[in-house]
């Protein structure tokens, strides 16, 4: 997970107070709901250029920070995903 | 859940004579039920032997109904008592979420019981201050060594006074926020169950769904599911079923008022008053009728998507299912309302507003202007605008 992915993350998750984000922290639990999901995802498709695929539309990929960014790369401009592997 | 064959060769062909006799004692209580604002326990008992068990698979002793099975069953009792439509689906809701769910220790303790008409399901997901949101809860577990505290209040309990069990949502044990829930189950002797208030509404008087306070221990065992993963059993089971079996139980009670309206308008043994030539009482007629094959369409559809995503193994949480369950439910609530309001129209004054007609109207009425406000629909368009804002290309499910 990129450092982009982790502060556009961030504010969406109330109940995280400060903790890092890792693969495994958990979305919903830390509050985010649905509405905060679309804002969420809106966010993401700003920072990246890209919306998240049609496909990765189900609960699966909002339930941790890692499901949601294994979702995005897909999406992701080759120079960005490329980016990403290397760091 | 399984995919269940065509109506006609389902498990409610089979189960024929069971519900006859079970709408039977329906129909004879309904009166009393409605006039008193009391569970019919007549008509709990009639449900016990087979229709309790539906939906427990053959593995556990049960006939292992599917969704169209529900459906079926549902529509029949809604036809003479949507009160007890309304019990009933929401039971086999929570049996399927035992199904689904359940550790296998749990799954074996319950579902036999189930299976031989032993244990009804009450749902206790409402709670107070949280405004009917399913997917959070308050009140929350106290993990204490190798058992669990309950102690919760729930201000609306269908059947809760009968129930022999619960299905209750709670914050999980040391949960970061309300969003943390879990899905414990609670047998009737393992909890002090105390009636806090009663229950005198305007319709859906006889499901009994006073306030109740539920306290007690359970074993760790009996959270279905994992703890803190309630919004699992709520996007795939509860959800889909909810919508599924609540559309039946009001398209069943719509249903019920179309025949019992079109009984008296053909009765020719008092010399037939109506004038089945008015142009206005036939295309009366039809609106309701239209309102009703729109309905059992959608319902039918939406029914075998839920079946085809379960053979598949897949969720069902992708927007466009999601819209399709909420639609479901925001279109049968509108439209069987609709419906009778129509034909309480058509028939006038004194078979659609007099509560002693035989049309039952009056009360199917008052029965379903609750569709619309269990899980409200002003809420639900809320969530289908944000579904339908990730959905740009307009696909359906």
């Amino acid at each position: 997970m990129d450092a982009r992915f982790t502060e556009t993350l961030r504010p969406f998750l109330p109940f995280l107070e400060g903790d890092p984000i890792t693969a495994d922290t958990p979305l919903r639990e830390l509050g985010l709901d649905s509405m905060q999901a679309i804002e969420l995802m809106f966010a993401l498709e700003d920072t990246f250029g890209a919306p998240l695929p049609d496909e990765a539309l189900v609960e699966e990929t909002f339930r941790t920070a890692g499901n949601l960014w294994e979702a995005l790369l897909p999406a992701l401009p080759e120079t960005a995903a490329h980016a990403t592997e290397a760091a | 859940m399984t995919a269940a064959p065509a109506t006609d060769t389902g498990l409610a062909h089979e189960l024929a004579d069971e519900i006859a006799e079970v709408c039977a004692v329906a129909e004879k209580h309904a009166p009393h039920s409605d006039e008193s604002a009391e569970f019919p326990v007549a008509v709990l008992d009639a449900l016990r032997p087979r229709l309790l068990g539906l939906m427990v698979p053959t593995g556990h002793g049960g006939p292992g109904g599917g969704v169209d099975d529900l459906i079926d069953v549902t529509l029949a009792l809604g036809r003479v008592d949507m009160s007890v439509a309304m019990a009933f689906a929401m039971h086999s809701q929570q049996v399927v979420g035992i199904v689904d769910h359940a550790g296998r220790r749990l799954a074996d303790e319950l579902l036999p019981r189930i299976a031989d008409g032993r244990m009804y399901l009450a749902s206790v997901t409402t709670e107070e201050g949280k405004g009917g949101h399913l997917l959070s809860a308050q009140a929350e577990l106290a993990a204490e060594t190798g058992r669990l505290a309950v102690d919760r209040f729930a201000p609306v309990v269908t059947g809760g006074q009968q129930a022999d069990g619960f299905l209750i949502t709670m914050r999980s044990p040391d949960a970061r926020s309300d969003d943390e829930v879990s899905l414990v189950f609670a047998a009737r002797e393992q909890l002090e169950v105390t009636p806090c208030g009663g229950w005198n509404p305007m319709g859906m008087r006889a499901s009994g769904s006073g306030p109740l306070r539920l306290t007690g221990h359970i074993p760790e065992h009996q959270v279905v599911g994992e703890h803190g993963r309630f919004r699992d059993i709520a996007v795939n089971t509860f959800g889909p079923l909810a919508h599924l079996g609540w559309s039946a139980a009001w398209l069943g009670t719509a249903s019920g008022a179309l025949t019992r309206t079109l009984t008296v308008l053909r009765d020719r043994s008092k010399g037939r008053k109506a004038d089945l030539g008015s142009e206005l009482l036939l295309t009366r007629l039809s609106t309701a009728r239209q309102r009703l094959d729109t309905v059992h369409a959608m319902l039918r559809y939406t029914a075998d998507m839920v079946s085809r995503s379960a053979d598949s193994g897949a969720d069902l949480s992708h927007p466009r299912q999601q819209l399709l369950l909420n639609s479901l439910k925001i279109t049968a609530s509108e439209q069987c309302h609709r419906a009778v309001d129509d034909l309480i129209t058509a028939v006038g004054m004194r078979h659609g507003y007099l509560r002693d007609s035989p049309t039952g109207l009056e009360r199917a009425l008052r029965d379903l202007r609750s569709a619309a406000l269990n899980y409200g629909n002003d809420r639900l368009h809320l969530s289908d605008g944000r579904l339908a804002l990730l959905d740009p290309e307009v696909r359906y499910a």
